[in-house]
C-alpha cells in the first residue's frame, strides 16, 4: 500500500486498490446469501461499451439504454452517484461496479483479508441503493451533481495526525532526528494464522498476538517499534487494511541506544479499500452454508472486536468528531463501545476458564460453540428485564397507527377480515414487497456516524478537496466505513407480528399466503387455471432431485408448537376458498414425501402452498441434515431442501433461546420471506428478541456481537434506557403489535369480545381434609421457623418449598401428597427436618391419610336388591322429601334406601351429629352414618353417537370398579325397559373426592341441566388432579376429554376437534401448562380454575384460551379458592405483586430466593 | 329472613291452599311467609267434635331440619296440651323428621285431639282428671270446646 499517488488513472487504480476485496469475494462467492436478492438487481456485467454521451441525467433514457427491467431505486442509485454524467452511470451499469468491484484481478496482496464473506457487499449496495433511493424527493426536481464517491475517492485521505512514543531497536547516532520521515509497517513476522479459508486453523494462544509495529528508516531498516499500547490498535488497522501511516520524528536524542524512547508524529490516511465493502470482516456470516462449524468464525469475531477499538481509538487520539450522529445513539456511544470490548477482552482473559461456564448455560453449545467466542461468552443469557421495562417497550412498539393503509385479502380468502386484521395485511404485504417501501425521509442508521474529511492537515496546510466527497461514515460498532450515506433500512423481507394473543395472527398470515404470492405461483395456477383440458402442457416436468437447495416458490412453512398443528390446518382450511389452498401436515408418518420434489418450481402449480411442521420436526431433520447432508442438504429431500416462499414460526418465543438446538434449526430454514409470530417478543431478556432477529436475518442486529456491543453490555452496565432506545429502533420497522385493550380513535375496543366474569368460589374443606392440612401447615410452618432460626433458609429452600407445594396439593386433594416423587421428597425433606428438629411424625401423617381414605368407603353395598333400585329409580322424578326440589339434585340414598338430594342428606345428617344426636334417616329412622349415603348415578343421558362404544366401556368400568369401590348393583334396561330405559348405579358418595372436586362435581351437574350444550374447560396444574377429577367425572356420567403434555399430537388434535364439535355438554380436563399457549378454546364458555398460580397471569393466559377472539358469549370463569389455606394467600400475594418473576421452578437465582423467602415467609404467616 | 323463601316452604304453603286437607287449614301471613294462621277441627266422635282451634305455626331458619314451632291460640282441654297452648307430640321434638310437613304435622295434630294421652301428659292437671274421671274430663273438654271454640262464627 505504498502507492501515495492521489489521482492514479482509473482503471490502473481500481485494479490495485480492490485486489483484497476481489480476492476474498472468491473463495465463498456461492453463498446461498445472493439468492434472496432479487434477480432484477444483478443486472448482467456483459455489454460493456454502450454509452450515449449525454450530460443530463435523463432517468428515462437511462432506462431506454439499459432497459426497463432495472428497478427505480437501482436507477437513482446510479443517479446520485453519477449525477449528470449518465455516461458514466450507463458504464458503471454495464460493468457492473456501480454495485460491487469487478473480481476479476488475482490477489496481490495476501493479507489478512482471506475470509472476509461476501454477503456484506449485498448489504451495502443495498444500503447505498436505499440511500440514494431515499433521495428521490430531494433530487428529483434538481438532480445535484454528484460524483461517486468510491470512484473519486483517492486510494488513500488524510483523516489527522497523532502523536505516539515509540522505543528504538538499533542503537547508533544520527540514525534518526526530529523531522525524519519513517515508514510504519507492520511487522514481517506475522505468521499468517489467519490463511485457509477452511478457517479450522486457529491461533492457538490468544493472548500472545504479534502486534508489533515498527518504524523503518528510507532504506527499510527497522529503526524501532511503536509502545505497546498503540500498537494494539494500529497494528489492527493496518493488518485490516483500515489505515495506513506515515511517521515523521518529533523528537528523538542525538544519539540513540537501543530501548531508547523517541517521539514520532503519525499521519494518517483512511485507505480507499477500507471504504469497499468486501473489505470489512463480517463476524457471522449468518447464510452460511452449514452451521456447523462456528468455531472459525470466532476469529472473525474477533478481528472486528479488534477493528472497533481501533477505529474508536484512532478517532479518539486524532480528534476528529462526528458532524453527525443519530440523536438517540449520541450518548455515551463511544464509550459504551470501548467498555464493551473492554468486557470482552476480559471474558477472554479468563476465557479457558470460562468455557466450562459458557457450555452450562446453553445445553447445545459442545458442537457450535466450543467455548471459543470471547464476546459472546460468559453472559450470554443477559439480564431479566422488570415488568415495567418491557411494557415501555411495549408502548412504544405498539404505538399502532389507525389510519394505516388496509389491505384487502385475494379472492380466495374465505374470511372476512376487521379493519386492524386489513391494516395488518397491508403492512405484512409491505413488508414483503420491498419495492413498494414508502418513501420516507431519509435518515441515517442508527449505529452510523458521519465525519467531515479534515481540510486541512495537523500543520495548517490545505489539503487536497475531492469534489463532492466530504463526509465519510463510520460504524463504531462493526468497524464498517463507508462513503454513502448509511440509511435506516430494512433489509429483510419479513418481520414480527406481535399482535396480542387473540386478535387472530393466524388468520391474518393466511391472508397474506393468499394474497401475497410469488410471479411463479400466479404463473402456475393462470396457467393451470386455463389449460387444464391440455393435459399434455399441464403434466409437470418431472423435476430431478437436486443436491443443492431448490427454491419452492409457492410454498409457506409454518412451523408451529405441537399443540397447535392441528390448529393451524383447520384455520387454513377454514379460511380458504374449497380448492384454493393445498395443506399439507408435514409430521411423524406423513414426513415420506420428498419436499423438495414436491414444492419446487416446476411443480409449482401441484405443490402444497402451505406445509405445516412443528419445531420437533424441524430440529431432528436439521440434525439429520447437518451430520449427514453437509454441503448437500437438497438430497435430504426435507424440510432444508427447498427455499420456501415463506416461513413463518408461530409462538416463535418457542427459540427465543439463541443458543437452543431448535432455534439454530429455524435460522437454517431458507425462505425469501421470514415472519415471526409471537404475542410475546420479549419474554424477560433482550436477548429474546435478538433471537427472532436473527432468525429474520436482520442486518446487522442478527450478528450477536454487534448486539451484545450495542444492546446487552449497556442493558447489563444498567444503561437501560439507552439500551432499550436501540431495541426500540430494531424493533421499530419490523414490529407489529396490536393489544386487546387498544381502542380505535372512536373509542371502540379494537376486538370487541363478550365480557368476562370472573368469580371466586371458596370451597370448605372436610374434616378430615383439614386435618391433613393442618398438618402439613404446621410441619411446614416448622420447618420454616427452624430454618430460619438456624440461618439455613436459603440451603433448605428447596424443601421448604416443596412442602408448600404438598400443601397446595392438599388443598385439592389429600390424595396428591401421596403422590410418589412427592412422598419421596417429603420423606427426605421430613428426614431433614427431623435431624433438625428431633420430630418424627410422618406417622400421623400417614393415619390421617388412613382415615381420609377409610372415610372413602370400602365396599359394603351388598344388602340393596334390584328392588331397591327400582324404587330408587322411581323415587328419582320426584321431589325432594327435604327441600322440596324436583326431580332431586343429585339424588342420593341412605343405607335404608330412601332418596334425598345429596346435599340434603348430608346436611340433615350434620344437623343431627352437630346436635349430638345420632343420625337417623329422615324417613324411617334408621340411624344412618355419611359414609353409608350413596349417590345414584344415572346413565340415561349418554351422549347419542358413541352410546354403543360409550355402554360397552362403562360395563367394562363398571366390572373394574366392582372390584375396587364402584357397585354396579342394577341395570334396568333388563327389567324394565318400555318404562324407564335408565340404568343406574350407585357410588359411595365419599369415595376419591374432596371439597374441591365435590363443589366441582356439583356446579358441572348443576350447569349440566341447565345448559345441555355448554362446553367447559377445566384447568388444573396438577396432572394428578386432572386424573382424580376424570374419575370422578365419569362416575358422575359427566362426559369429558383430557388434554395434557403427555399426549401425542394425534391425539391432542383428536381431542380438540371433538370438544369442538361434539354436540353435548363435555369438560375439557387440562393442565395449566399444557394450555397456557396458543390453543383456541372458543367453543367452550366456562372456566374452572382448579388450583391458583403464583402469578395470574399465568392464569389469565389460560383463560384467554376461551376468551380470545372468536368467543360469542360472555365467559365466566370460576376459580376455586379453598378457604382459610395457603391458597387465600397466594391471591393475597398475587394481588400484591402481580408479578412474581417467570416461575418458581427456577431457583438459580439467589437474589429471586431471597425475595420469594418474603413470600413464603407471608404464606406461612 | 333476608335469605329468600326456601323453595320447599313455598312448595308446602302453595299445596295447603290448593290441596287442602278436610278440616284443616293454614294462612301464611302477607307479611312473614314463615308465620302460618292455622284452624284444625276437632276430629268427629270425640270430644272436641264441633269445635274450631286455632293455632299459629311458626317456620324456623332451619327448617326443614329442626321441626315448626306450634302452638294453640284456642284454649283447650287435653292432657297433651298446657295452659299456654303448647303441645307435646313426639314428632314435633325428637321424632321430627324433615320429610314431614306442615300438613302432617297438623294432621298429627288432629289426630292427638281424637287420642289424648294421659300418660304423656304436659299438663299434669288435665292428665291427672283424666285418668282419674275420664267421663268428668271428657264433659269438661265438651264444655271448653263449646265455650271456647264454637263461639265465634
Amino acid at each position: 500500500m505504498t502507492d501515495v499517488e492521489e489521482r492514479p488513472h482509473k482503471k490502473r487504480r481500481f485494479f490495485v486498490d480492490d485486489s483484497p476485496a476481489a480476492e476474498s469475494s472468491l473463495p465463498r462467492a456461492n453463498s446461498v446469501a445472493d439468492s434472496s436478492q432479487p434477480p432484477a438487481h444483478s443486472p448482467p456485467a456483459v455489454e460493456s461499451d454502450d454509452a450515449l454521451p449525454i450530460d443530463v441525467f435523463d432517468t428515462g433514457l437511462f432506462k431506454a439504454v439499459v432497459g426497463d427491467g432495472l428497478p427505480d431505486s437501482a436507477v437513482l442509485s446510479l443517479q446520485k452517484r453519477f449525477g449528470d454524467n449518465l455516461e458514466s452511470a450507463i458504464n458503471a451499469y454495464f460493468d457492473g461496479s456501480w454495485k460491487t468491484p469487478s473480481p476479476q484481478k488475482p490477489p496481490s496482496i495476501p493479507q489478512a483479508t482471506a475470509q472476509k464473506p461476501p454477503s456484506l457487499s449485498k448489504q451495502l449496495s443495498k444500503d447505498a441503493t436505499s440511500a440514494q433511493k431515499s433521495h428521490e424527493a430531494a433530487t428529483a426536481s434538481s438532480p445535484p451533481p454528484k460524483p461517486p464517491p468510491l470512484e473519486v475517492m483517492p486510494s488513500k485521505r488524510y483523516i489527522g495526525a497523532l502523536g505516539v512514543a515509540g522505543w528504538m531497536t538499533k542503537s547508533g547516532s544520527g540514525l534518526l532526528k526530529p523531522g525524519d520521515n519513517v515508514k510504519i509497517e507492520r511487522s514481517k513476522q506475522r505468521p499468517s494464522q489467519k490463511l485457509g479459508a477452511g478457517g479450522k486453523i486457529r491461533q492457538p494462544l490468544r493472548q500472545k498476538v504479534d502486534v508489533i509495529v515498527r518504524f523503518i528508516d528510507s532504506h527499510g531498516s527497522e529503526l524501532g517499534r511503536l509502545e505497546q499500547e498503540p500498537a494494539t490498535w494500529i497494528s489492527t488497522l493496518l493488518d485490516q487494511n483500515v489505515c495506513s501511516f506515515e511517521g515523521h520524528c518529533i523528537f528523538a536524542p542525538e544519539r540513540v541506544r537501543t530501548n531508547d524512547t523517541v517521539y514520532l508524529q503519525l499521519t494518517c490516511y483512511l485507505l480507499k479499500q477500507a471504504f469497499d465493502a468486501n473489505n470489512y470482516i463480517r463476524p457471522l456470516d449468518n447464510n452460511r452454508q452449514t452451521g456447523l462449524f462456528e468455531a472459525k468464525e470466532t476469529q472473525d469475531e474477533r478481528d472486528l472486536r479488534m477493528r472497533q477499538i481501533g477505529l474508536v481509538k484512532l478517532f479518539q487520539e486524532i480528534n476528529l468528531h462526528p458532524s453527525q450522529i443519530n440523536e438517540q445513539t449520541a450518548k455515551h456511544k463511544r464509550e459504551g463501545i470501548l467498555q464493551a470490548a473492554e468486557v470482552a477482552e476480559r471474558y477472554e482473559v479468563d476465557g479457558s476458564t470460562g468455557k466450562k461456564h459458557g457450555s452450562d448455560s446453553g445445553k447445545s453449545t459442545p458442537m457450535e460453540n466450543p467455548g471459543s467466542s470471547p464476546p459472546s461468552e460468559g453472559n450470554e443469557e443477559g439480564e431479566e428485564l422488570e415488568q415495567d421495562q418491557l411494557d415501555t417497550l411495549y408502548r412504544k412498539a405498539q404505538s399502532f397507527d389507525f389510519n394505516t393503509p388496509e389491505a384487502e385479502p385475494a379472492a380466495s380468502f374465505d374470511m372476512d377480515l376487521r379493519k386492524y386484521q386489513k391494516q395488518a395485511l397491508h403492512w405484512l404485504m409491505s413488508k414483503e414487497i420491498a419495492s413498494t417501501q414508502d418513501h420516507k425521509e431519509q435518515s441515517m442508521h442508527p449505529l452510523w456516524e458521519e465525519y467531515h474529511w479534515p481540510s486541512k492537515d495537523v500543520d495548517g496546510k490545505d489539503l487536497p478537496i475531492v469534489a463532492g466527497v466530504d463526509a465519510f461514515y463510520i460504524n463504531p460498532y462493526s468497524g464498517e466505513i463507508s462513503l454513502d450515506f448509511p440509511v435506516q433500512e430494512q433489509n429483510c423481507l419479513g418481520g414480527i407480528l406481535a399482535d396480542e394473543m387473540g386478535l387472530g395472527k393466524t388468520i391474518e398470515m393466511l391472508s397474506l399466503i393468499h394474497t401475497h404470492t410469488s410471479p411463479e405461483q400466479k404463473a402456475a395456477m393462470n396457467s393451470s387455471g386455463e389449460r387444464r383440458l391440455d393435459s399434455v402442457n399441464s403434466l409437470p416436468r418431472l423435476p430431478k432431485s437436486s443436491a443443492s437447495v431448490e427454491p419452492a416458490p409457492a410454498t409457506t412453512l409454518v412451523v408451529a408448537p405441537m399443540s397447535l398443528l392441528a390448529q393451524w390446518a383447520s384455520e387454513a382450511e377454514k379460511a380458504s376458498k374449497h380448492g384454493t389452498l393445498k395443506v399439507m401436515m408435514y409430521y411423524g408418518a406423513e414426513k415420506t414425501a420428498n419436499l423438495q420434489t414436491l414444492c419446487c418450481a416446476a411443480n409449482a402449480a401441484s405443490a402444497p402452498n402451505v406445509i405445516i411442521t412443528s419445531y420437533g420436526v424441524v430440529l431432528s431433520e436439521y440434525n439429520t441434515v447437518a451430520s449427514s447432508f453437509v454441503g448437500n442438504r437438497g438430497s435430504h429431500g426435507g424440510l432444508f431442501s427447498i427455499e420456501y416462499f415463506r416461513v413463518i414460526l408461530d409462538e416463535a418465543h418457542m427459540v427465543k433461546n439463541r443458543q437452543s438446538k431448535t432455534a439454530k434449526a429455524c435460522y437454517e430454514l431458507s425462505a425469501i420471506h421470514r415472519w415471526v409470530l409471537t404475542g410475546t417478543p420479549i419474554v424477560n431478556r433482550l436477548e429474546d428478541l435478538f433471537s427472532l432477529v436473527r432468525f429474520l436475518r436482520v442486518e446487522p442486529w442478527s450478528n450477536f456481537s454487534f448486539w451484545k456491543t450495542f444492546i446487552t453490555s449497556p442493558f447489563e452496565k444498567g444503561e437501560f434506557v439507552r439500551a432499550l432506545d436501540v431495541v426500540q429502533t430494531v424493533l421499530e420497522p419490523l414490529v407489529l403489535r396490536r393489544t386487546k385493550d387498544m381502542k380505535t380513535p372512536d373509542g371502540e375496543a379494537l376486538v370487541p369480545l363478550p365480557p368476562k366474569v370472573v368469580e371466586i368460589e371458596r370451597v370448605e374443606l372436610s374434616t378430615p381434609e383439614r386435618e391433613v392440612y393442618q398438618h402439613i401447615y404446621a410441619r411446614a410452618k416448622r420447618t420454616f421457623a427452624a430454618n430460619v432460626e438456624a440461618g439455613t433458609l436459603m440451603k433448605s429452600y428447596t424443601t421448604i418449598f416443596a412442602q408448600i407445594l404438598r400443601l397446595r396439593q392438599s388443598c385439592c386433594h389429600p390424595i396428591l401428597t401421596r403422590n410418589k416423587a412427592f412422598v419421596a421428597e417429603e420423606e427426605s425433606a421430613a428426614k431433614e427436618s427431623d435431624i433438625a428438629n428431633g420430630l418424627a411424625d410422618d406417622m400421623d401423617l400417614d393415619s390421617l391419610l388412613e382415615r381420609f381414605q377409610a372415610d372413602e368407603g370400602e365396599q359394603d353395598a351388598s344388602r340393596f336388591g334390584a328392588h331397591v333400585l327400582k324404587q330408587i329409580q322411581e323415587e328419582a322424578e320426584m321431589e325432594c322429601p327435604i327441600c322440596s326440589e324436583e326431580p332431586m339434585i343429585e339424588q342420593a340414598v341412605t343405607g335404608c334406601w330412601h332418596s334425598a338430594c345429596k346435599k340434603c342428606l348430608l346436611d340433615y345428617i350434620q344437623h343431627q351429629t352437630d346436635k349430638g344426636e345420632i343420625a337417623r334417616c329422615f324417613n324411617c329412622r334408621e340411624p344412618i352414618i355419611a359414609r353409608d349415603v350413596f349417590e345414584v348415578v344415572r346413565h340415561d343421558d349418554d351422549e347419542d353417537g358413541d352410546n354403543g362404544q360409550n355402554i360397552a366401556s362403562k360395563a367394562l368400568m363398571g366390572a373394574i370398579e366392582d372390584d375396587e369401590e364402584e357397585e354396579e348393583l342394577y341395570s334396568s334396561t333388563q327389567l324394565d325397559q318400555a318404562k324407564t330405559p335408565t340404568r343406574i348405579s350407585l357410588r359411595r358418595i365419599n369415595q376419591l373426592s374432596s371439597a374441591k372436586i365435590n363443589t366441582l362435581l356439583s356446579q358441572l351437574k348443576k350447569l349440566k341441566r341447565a345448559e345441555p350444550a355448554t362446553k367447559c374447560v377445566v384447568f388444573s396444574q396438577f396432572t394428578s388432579f386432572l386424573d382424580l377429577l376424570a374419575s370422578a367425572l365419569h362416575t358422575s356420567n359427566i362426559s369429558y376429554l383430557r388434554f395434557d403434555g403427555s399426549m401425542s399430537q394425534k391425539d391432542r388434535a383428536t381431542t380438540l376437534t371433538t370438544f369442538a364439535t361434539r354436540p353435548k355438554f363435555t369438560v375439557l380436563l387440562i393442565s395449566l401448562r399444557a394450555g397456557g399457549v396458543g390453543l383456541n378454546l372458543t367453543c367452550a364458555r366456562r372456566v374452572f380454575m382448579m388450583d391458583p398460580w403464583w402469578s395470574f397471569a399465568v392464569e389469565a393466559q389460560a383463560i384467554d384460551r376461551v376468551h380470545r377472539m372468536g368467543q360469542s358469549q360472555e365467559v365466566k370463569v370460576t376459580r376455586f379458592v379453598v378457604q382459610e389455606s395457603i391458597e387465600e394467600k397466594m391471591l393475597r400475594v398475587q394481588e400484591r405483586k402481580k408479578f412474581i418473576a417467570s416461575s418458581l421452578g427456577m431457583m438459580s437465582d439467589e437474589e429471586k430466593k431471597l425475595q420469594r423467602i418474603e413470600d413464603i415467609r407471608e404464606l406461612l404467616s | 329472613m333476608a335469605a329468600p323463601l326456601p323453595k320447599r316452604i313455598i312448595k308446602e304453603t302453595e299445596r295447603l291452599q290448593n290441596e287442602p286437607v278436610p278440616g284443616i287449614s293454614a294462612l301464611p301471613h302477607d307479611d312473614n311467609a314463615r308465620y302460618f294462621d292455622v284452624m284444625v277441627e276437632g276430629p268427629g266422635g270425640s270430644c272436641y267434635e264441633g269445635g274450631v282451634f286455632n293455632l299459629e305455626l311458626f317456620l324456623p331458619d332451619d327448617y326443614p331440619m329442626t321441626a315448626p314451632k306450634i302452638r294453640f291460640l284456642t284454649r283447650i282441654y287435653h292432657p297433651n296440651i298446657d295452659r299456654l297452648g303448647r303441645i307435646c307430640l313426639d314428632v314435633l321434638k325428637n321424632n321430627w323428621s324433615p320429610a314431614l310437613q306442615i300438613r302432617t304435622i297438623l294432621l298429627s295434630i288432629q289426630a292427638l285431639l281424637g287420642a289424648p294421652n294421659p300418660e304423656d301428659p304436659l299438663n299434669e292437671a288435665v292428665a291427672k282428671q283424666w285418668k282419674e274421671n275420664q267421663a268428668e274430663a271428657i264433659k269438661t273438654a265438651r264444655e271448653w270446646t263449646a265455650l271456647y271454640a264454637t263461639a265465634k262464627k
